[in-house]
């Protein structure tokens, strides 16, 4: 256990490091002076230099780089152009929303899809089967931010049950939760609909085991045989899907919380890269990708713990 | 206890158990035996009302005076585990790999019978103790990767008579097993079959396993059963030529623990979608006669004081002295 | 499933990508109106025999701006395909032929380019070149590359053992030779397959990065764009908020069902395993 966590571990660090470069490469070598972006082509040269040098710009690109790095590691992204503060008290700020949204959103997603994947599972080629592929085909095709507007269409404009868009923070949380249901619908939706044909298409490989006979022969409920013994041994590939998917969440929220008016990071993201705050962007992007290279490594220790012959081995 | 009248299990057009009947009572030790593919699993299943999607049985399943034929897969429910238990052919894959032994033993016991959890792991080392599993309290904790495959069948069967069922149905449970270790779940079965008063179905393409476990026989083959009787007489003097054939193609009697393979016939089973119409062993029996292929034989008695289905039996011609007693 | 019947994943795909691109094929010789010609005072039109599906909040004709924006989102999608495809195929066979530390190296790349969601790659390659169609292209594409390398060196991989490699490699042919001419063919079927469904997923982040702004800039139209113009005329015309949104699920739906169809018919071990 100690091994596999130790390689593990030093194969996640050497992840977000790669992930980092690639972020600070992006964002700093390719076409574009950010300070002409910033201060408009009117600007002087001699303006554009003072800016410069205050964001750091003038310095070889290496040592940049490692500079970023550790001032990142320590919180400190710098000062956001457009705001005057440091990123990271935005971040800060703005990281509650976005989590309540990416967490709520997963749960509704789990929930829906292991719901829908078991019922086809089985009904397998019965009309329930079908019916639940079609609905998961049609999820994946419908775009998050197309659908979301649906939602508020008929839920906002048309029967007013719910806000349209906008938090109003957990101070009220009624309001709060209230102003998440449609953007976690909208978010859950899509996701589900493919981690629905996952858990359909692992549960059926496990139920063509012969311990599932065996569970019949014990006269157990078709309930208590898909939920408390199929599914169990079905959630292995499940887990590895949502390890994906959340990678799909979490920029899922980018889009959403856009198009709801969400205060969160997504919509910091938008608004930084409108103003050119370049800076914002790059942490911005950075706290994204972390996350989701976080969740992956996450994902490879969970498989140890729920399948006990994956923990001997990993001894 | 369970008696079975004209039970065919269908596939399409054909069927993978012929009008078969049966009957076994408390206490008693019936065996079936047949070449891979004769339909002994299709049979075992249909008795536990597990027959795979797709397949229809027909005729009579009564279980203590219950007609079962046309029950609900609740219904059956009901009486898997209480009334009849099966154990499958594969030890190594039929326990969830996800739960301690322990946990899965006393499942039944908790959704049968309701009782607690401390009183189901009394039962469930008592049920340990008398399938010989060693070492109860800390085989409870493991998991089945942790167990050797005979320990494995002995949880199996641990498991199948959690809830005292008075039929248990045993899917050669030794076949995965080297033959040592076949030999003691043989002689387990036996010993929990006189001990509890249970009935046993024995299945097996073993005849000395059979002929260790059992007092009667049936002798399957595409399907039909072809020849019954009394387990020792049938195997001394067996009046079914694909009987007599698993008899010699089997390498030797004499020592109990012989070579357990699969005894060879030469040819091999047609596929159930080539099956003569008539008697289903045509083609590959080496006594056939004419009226074979197209006629199906009806059963008659026998030297050993049972029944097969030969037409060799009604030849008044038929020398049958060569198959006198040995 | 009979033998022989085409699967109605493939068929439904199929006619729905027919169209599709039917559609997008016509737009660029013609349109019932010039998509981006104005006519302010007949703005918010409902459904006429003049303008099918009405117009819009400038008074351009919906029908004309949606056949224009098939167009734009089939070439951004043929294009970021071919070249993600291309240079990840290229990749992938390089790695299956050379093995060792370029093997290694490659897919370590390929890694890399997982741990970064699609969607967000495009946002951060769009914020740093500039929002434009040209770079959503290239930023599709360039998400598209470590996913072909990967199909394309597990599938080589298994060609790699087959005996006519072998043969072709005691008749003395080289490493890159054998991969242009013996293992390319033969994993076509998987490529194309996954391109097919890669070209459903490059329709719908063209729409989702049109919609959020770093697409296509007016007067450019894209189904994005509409939906994010038709957004804030929600209570006004919502009616402009439902057609693009159907065009986009018609051709996401319709390549989708296409790649599954093909996936059924081009890998045995998948429909067997739907047979048994
Ligand atoms: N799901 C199914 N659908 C159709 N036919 C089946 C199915 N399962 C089994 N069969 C057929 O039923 C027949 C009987 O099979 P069965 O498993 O009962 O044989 P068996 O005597 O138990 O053999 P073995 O010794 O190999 O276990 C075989 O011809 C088999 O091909
Ligand atoms: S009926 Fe004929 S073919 Fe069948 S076993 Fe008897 S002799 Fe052989
Ligand atoms: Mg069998």
């Amino acid at each position: 256990m100690g091994y596999f966590l130790f390689r593990r571990t030093s194969g996640f660090i050497l992840t977000l490091l790669s992930v980092s470069l690639v972020v600070f490469l992006v964002m700093n070598i390719l076409p574009g002076d950010p300070t002409l972006s910033i201060l408009g082509i009117e600007s002087t040269e001699d303006a554009r230099a003072v800016l410069r040098a205050r964001l750091g710009l003038d310095a070889p690109l290496a040592e940049r780089y490692v500079t970023w790095v550790f001032h990142a590691l320590q919180g400190d992204f710098g000062d956001s152009y457009t705001h005057g503060v440091p990123v990271i008290s935005l971040i800060v700020e703005r990281l509650p929303m976005t989590l309540s949204l990416a967490l709520s959103g997963m749960a509704l997603t789990v929930l829906l899809a292991l719901v829908l994947g078991i019922t086809a599972a089985s009904y397998h080629k019965r009309p329930g089967d079908w019916g639940v592929m079609l609905l998961s085909q049609l999820g994946i095709a419908v775009p998050a931010f197309w659908l979301s507007m649906l939602l508020v269409l008929l839920f906002a404009v048309k029967l007013r049950w719910l806000p349209p868009g906008g938090f109003p923070g957990w101070d009220d949380p009624r309001a709060a939760v209230r102003a998440l249901i449609l953007p976690t619908v909208a978010l859950a939706v899509v996701q589900s609909a493919v981690l629905a044909r996952v858990t359909r298409s692992s549960a059926l490989e496990v139920m063509r085991l012969d311990f599932v006979r065996t569970a019949r022969a014990s006269g157990f409920s078709r309930r208590r045989i898909l939920w408390g013994h199929v599914l169990p041994n079905a959630l292995i590939p499940i887990i590895t899907i949502v390890g994906l998917q959340f990678a799909g969440l979490v920029t899922g929220t980018i889009v959403i919380e856009n198009v709801f008016y969400l205060p969160g990071l997504g919509r910091l993201l938008f608004q930084s890269i409108s103003n050119r705050d370049f800076l914002t962007v790059q942490a911005l992007v950075m706290m994204f990708a972390a996350i989701v290279v976080t969740a992956n490594f996450l994902v490879d220790i969970a498989y140890v713990l729920i399948d006990p012959r994956l923990k001997a081995r990993s001894r | 206890m369970i008696e079975v009248q004209n039970l065919s299990v269908r596939v399409g057009d054909t069927r993978a158990v012929r009008r078969v009947n049966l009957s076994i009572g408390a206490g008693e030790r019936l065996g079936v035996v047949g070449e891979s593919g004769s339909g002994k699993t299709m049979l075992a299943l249909a008795l536990m009302g597990m027959v795979p999607d797709g397949l229809t049985v027909d005729g009579v399943i009564r279980i203590d005076g219950n007609d079962l034929s046309r029950a609900s897969e609740t219904t059956w429910a009901a009486y898997r585990a209480q009334k009849i238990a099966m154990i499958f052919q594969e030890p190594m894959s039929a326990l969830n790999p996800l739960r301690r032994i322990g946990d899965i033993v006393a499942e039944p016991l908790l959704v049968h019978q309701g009782i607690s959890r401390n009183d189901a792991r009394q039962k469930v080392l008592a049920l340990f103790d008398e399938t010989g599993i060693p070492d109860a309290n800390r085989r409870l904790q493991q998991y089945p990767h942790q167990l050797s495959g005979g320990q494995r069948q002995r949880v199996l069967i641990a498991l199948a008579l959690a809830c005292d069922p008075s039929l248990l149905i045993a899917d050669e449970p030794t076949t995965a097993l080297d033959a040592n270790i076949a030999l003691r779940i043989t002689d387990l079965l036996v010993r929990l079959s006189r001990e509890r008063q249970m009935a046993l179905l024995f299945i097996s393409h073993d005849l000395s396993a059979v002929s260790r476990t059992t007092e009667d026989l049936l002798v399957m083959y595409g399907g039909d059963i072809v020849e019954r009787g009394k387990t020792r007489h049938l195997l001394a003097s067996p009046s079914h030529p694909y009987t007599s054939g698993l008899l010699s193609a089997r390498p030797r009697i004499e020592q109990n623990a012989g070579p357990r393979r699969l005894p060879t016939i030469p040819g091999t089973v047609p596929s159930l979608f080539d099956l003569p119409p008539g008697c289903r062993f045509a083609g590959r029996c080496d006594r056939e006669l004419p009226i074979c292929r197209a006629t199906i034989p009806q059963p008659a008695a026998t030297v050993s004081g049972g029944f097969a289905s030969c037409h060799l039996l009604n030849q008044p011609s038929q020398d049958q002295t060569g198959q006198a007693p040995r | 499933m009979r033998r022989g019947a085409i699967p109605a994943n493939l068929m439904v795909g199929g006619i729905l990508v027919a169209m599709v691109i039917g559609v997008a094929f016509i737009s660029t010789f013609w349109t019932p109106y010039p998509y981006a010609e104005l006519d302010i005072a007949n703005k918010f039109h409902g459904p006429s025999s003049a303008h099918l599906l009405g117009t819009d909040q400038l008074g351009r004709d919906v029908v004309s701006q949606l056949m224009a924006a098939a167009g734009n989102s089939m070439t951004v999608a043929v294009l970021a395909v071919l070249i993600g495809c291309s240079i990840g195929t290229a990749l992938g066979l390089l790695a299956s032929a050379k093995g060792g530390w370029v093997e290694e190296a490659i897919m370590r790349l390929c890694d890399l380019g997982f741990a970064f969601p699609a969607l967000l790659f495009a946002i951060m390659l769009a914020a740093a070149l500039g929002p434009s169609l040209p770079n959503v292209v290239i930023a599709i594409a360039f998400i598209n590359i470590p996913i072909f390398a990967r199909v394309a060196r597990a599938s080589a991989n298994q060609v790699w053992t087959r005996e006519y490699v072998y043969a072709a490699r005691a008749s003395g042919l080289g490493n890159l030779a054998i991969s242009r001419d013996h293992i390319l063919p033969n994993i076509a079927a998987p490529i194309i397959v996954q391109a097919t469904i890669e070209f459903a997923v490059a329709i719908l982040t063209e729409a989702a990065l049109s919609y959020l702004g770093l697409g296509a800039q007016p007067p450019s139209p894209s189904w994005g764009r509409m939906l994010s113009e038709a957004q804030t005329l929600m209570y006004l015309a919502p009616q402009l908020a439902i057609y693009p949104g159907l065009c986009i699920v018609t051709a996401v739906l319709g390549f989708g069902l296409l790649g599954d169809g093909l996936r059924d018919i081009t890998d045995p071990r998948l429909s067997r395993q739907r047979r048994g």
